[in-house]
């Protein structure tokens, strides 16, 4: 099955609940991470940018290898998205993402570079960026909101959720996910609807 | 007035990144051009950053932070190439989405009775069946069905067939499921297409196909 984590977490708030070892700092909490990136991007702090890489690049390797990565290549991706990270901290923006949205999104271009060079092709290029003027009262929105998201991917059924992490952190279209789990394509495509539904009905009663 | 989105599961793949590129290039203009789906987007990014987060951590290699910090004053790569783009006279105040930016553009191509395409190709995914379509004011696009999942997004004036009618900003998905022969609005319409398996007309088995 991929090594798909039978028990996700995804029920759990945003501060992390990790049991805190005596010689760790506990991890960050997603204001603390997106702290950090700002910290990058505004005067290319190194030590926040160790913090950073700490939290996120087990992180990533972990969904690159989910995604068809293989050891050394989901290594060497790692690194580029982790570097990725320190040059493109400009463009983050808390007002619509928190750092761990964010870093997923270069997380899932980078993988599908990957594949493109695989194949001797050029990568996508980047969307523009644009000149971001961040502010605290934003950020606070944008985690409240992703909190949101988080708590209602928690509430679906398990069903659901397998096919969620599956669309998510695999790197087949919805075909080869109904392949996978031995499911009509019809079957999966309901299931996608059923559990996003879900998940808009959930941010709406709450929004 | 936006009345046509990708389905729910297409906008899902598009976050995911499983999505064929000229589709997933399709999803972007329309995505950018429409402020529920760019909502929705975000939301589905944000369950990607959830999943991300909570996901197992897998080490790196011992020396990987070292290797990464020495990398970091390096120069960025610089941007790939302009590609080329060719004048395609658009209708007054249209200008192709930001999205087509690194997209190669041919010239206007005749396909039919009042019907022209442009080659809209990628860098990135050069096999990809991604085209400019302009239809004239009251024709109709050849009677036609897919070899599979069809995306069309209305760029400047509009048509209409048998699912509806679609104006610009509208998104239209079309699978292997319909046959359809699209009739544009007396002004005219200006279409990007993506299809995956190319056209099947009744008269030649392909058109376009790969």
């Amino acid at each position: 099955m991929n090594g798909l984590n039978p028990h996700p977490r995804l029920a759990h708030g945003l501060a992390n609940t990790a049991p805190v070892s005596t010689l760790d700092a506990p991890p960050p909490d997603a204001a603390a991470l997106a702290a950090l990136v700002l910290r990058v991007s505004q005067t290319r702090d190194r030590t926040a940018y160790a913090a950073l890489f700490k939290h996120f690049a087990p992180r990533v390797k972990a969904y690159l290898r989910r995604a068809g990565l293989e050891g050394a290549e989901a290594e060497e991706v790692t690194q580029d998205v982790m570097l990725s990270l320190w040059r493109k901290a400009g463009g983050f923006d808390p007002a619509i993402a928190s750092a761990a949205t964010w870093i997923f999104a270069i997380a899932r271009n980078a993988r599908i570079d990957a594949a493109r060079k695989r194949r001797g092709l050029p990568a996508a290029p980047e969307p523009e960026e644009e000149d971001h003027t961040p502010s605290a009262e934003t950020l606070t929105l944008t985690l409240e909101r992703e909190a949101l998201v988080r708590t209602a991917l928690g509430a679906l059924s398990a069903e659901q959720q397998q096919i969620m992490r599956l669309s998510f952190f695999s790197e087949t279209p919805h075909a080869a996910i109904a392949d996978t789990l031995n499911l009509p394509l019809g079957t999966v495509k309901s299931r996608i609807r059923l559990g996003l539904a879900r998940l808009r009905a959930a941010l709406e009663d709450k929004a | 007035m936006i009345r046509h989105h990708p389905a729910p599961e297409t906008l899902l793949a598009h976050v995911a990144g499983t999505l064929a590129p000229g589709q997933a290039l399709t999803a972007a203009v329309h995505v950018q051009g429409c402020a529920h789906c760019q909502a929705q987007t975000r939301r589905l990014e944000a369950a990607g950053g959830a999943l991300l987060e909570d996901v197992v951590p897998e080490p790196l290699a011992a020396d990987a932070f070292a290797a990464v910090m020495a990398r970091l004053d390096e120069p960025a790569p610089p941007p790939p190439p302009k590609p080329r783009q060719a004048d395609l006279r658009l209708p007054p105040g249209l200008v192709l989405p930001a999205a087509l930016r690194g997209a190669a553009i041919g010239r206007w191509l005749w396909m039919g009775l009042g019907l022209r395409y442009s080659r809209v190709t990628l860098p990135w995914a050069p096999k990809e069946n991604v085209m400019l379509l302009r239809v004239e004011g009251g024709r109709r696009v050849l009677r036609h069905s897919h070899g599979g999942a069809e995306l069309t997004q209305v760029l400047w004036g509009g048509f209409h067939d048998i699912t509806g009618a679609y104006g610009p900003g509208d998104l239209q998905e079309a699978d292997e499921t319909i046959e359809h022969q699209p009739l544009a609005d007396p002004e005219g319409c200006l279409c990007l297409a993506a299809l995956e398996g190319g056209l099947r007309l009744p008269w030649i088995s392909r058109l376009m196909g790969k």
